[in-house]
């Protein structure tokens, strides 16, 4: 039986696994149900975490290991149906960038997930190079090259290559092939 | 020519760079786009998962559950 202090761990780690199953999936509703999963296997396998090791890394493991074997064919079903989460959840108005972030969004979805994936992680998890590696079980450069192909194209795609001096016009994300 | 085999993952990726105000501004889009996430309503379901596991009642796998529901 886990420990009271290993569930109110999984407690503080909830509002991260559940943004990073949504940024894997597109979808608010597979992420809950991976959400849930990932928990409830966490929950059995808790002897298997080491403590002292991060708990956010371990959780994302699990979770993207469900996601890849059991969710990723529902995900193109679902996606399609049930429209992109950006327009799905209220988003705080806090943008300080320059971009906007509906746009961003939509040129997110045009990566292929396995960059996608490693973008978010190192980017926005606070994860490290090393334990993204672990979690996406490739070496850290691949994960470097990775990112930085999905940097290169987000850049491409939310067109920031072209009239870096003047001030950011409208900007349309560009189409995909 | 010394062709030892540098350790390829200390080095930066090749591509070709992109302008590193494109770069940062990335970087400030996803963070807003990653915290609005986070910080998104979350569904009372979770914390009352861990309440039930905690007490050590069955708790039915939302995938069966989905399916036995049609």
């Amino acid at each position: 039986m886990p420990s009271a202090s290993f569930k109110d761990e999984l407690l503080a780690e909830i509002r991260n696994l559940r943004a990073f199953a949504i940024s894997l999936s597109g979808s608010v509703t597979l992420a809950d149900d991976l959400v849930q999963e990932s928990l409830l296997r966490a929950w059995s396998n808790s002897e298997k975490f080491q403590p002292g090791t991060s708990l956010r890394a371990w959780l994302f493991t699990i979770l993207r290991n469900i996601y890849y074997s059991n969710y990723r064919k529902r995900a193109r079903e679902v996606q399609d149906s049930d429209g992109f989460y950006a327009r799905r959840l209220t988003v705080p108005g806090d943008q300080e960038s320059h971009l906007d972030l509906e746009d961003f969004r939509q040129a997110l979805t045009l990566l292929p997930p396995e960059q996608r994936e490693v973008l978010t992680l190192i980017g926005a998890s606070g994860l490290s190079y090393e334990e993204a590696a672990v979690i996406c079980e490739v070496g850290i450069g691949t994960i470097k090259s990775r990112l930085s192909r999905a940097r290169s194209k987000l850049v491409e795609l939310l067109a920031l290559d072209e009239a870096s001096d003047a001030p950011p016009p409208e900007r349309k994300v560009r189409r995909a092939g | 020519m010394n062709v030892t085999r540098t350790n390829k993952s200390e080095a930066p990726a090749p591509d070709a760079a992109p302008d590193p105000k494109a770069v940062e501004a990335i970087g400030r889009a996803l963070e807003a786009h990653y915290s609005a996430l986070v910080q998104a309503p979350l569904p009372d379901k979770f914390v009352e998962l861990l309440a039930r596991l905690e007490v050590g009642t069955p708790v039915s796998d939302p995938q069966r559950r989905r399916d036995a529901l049609g």
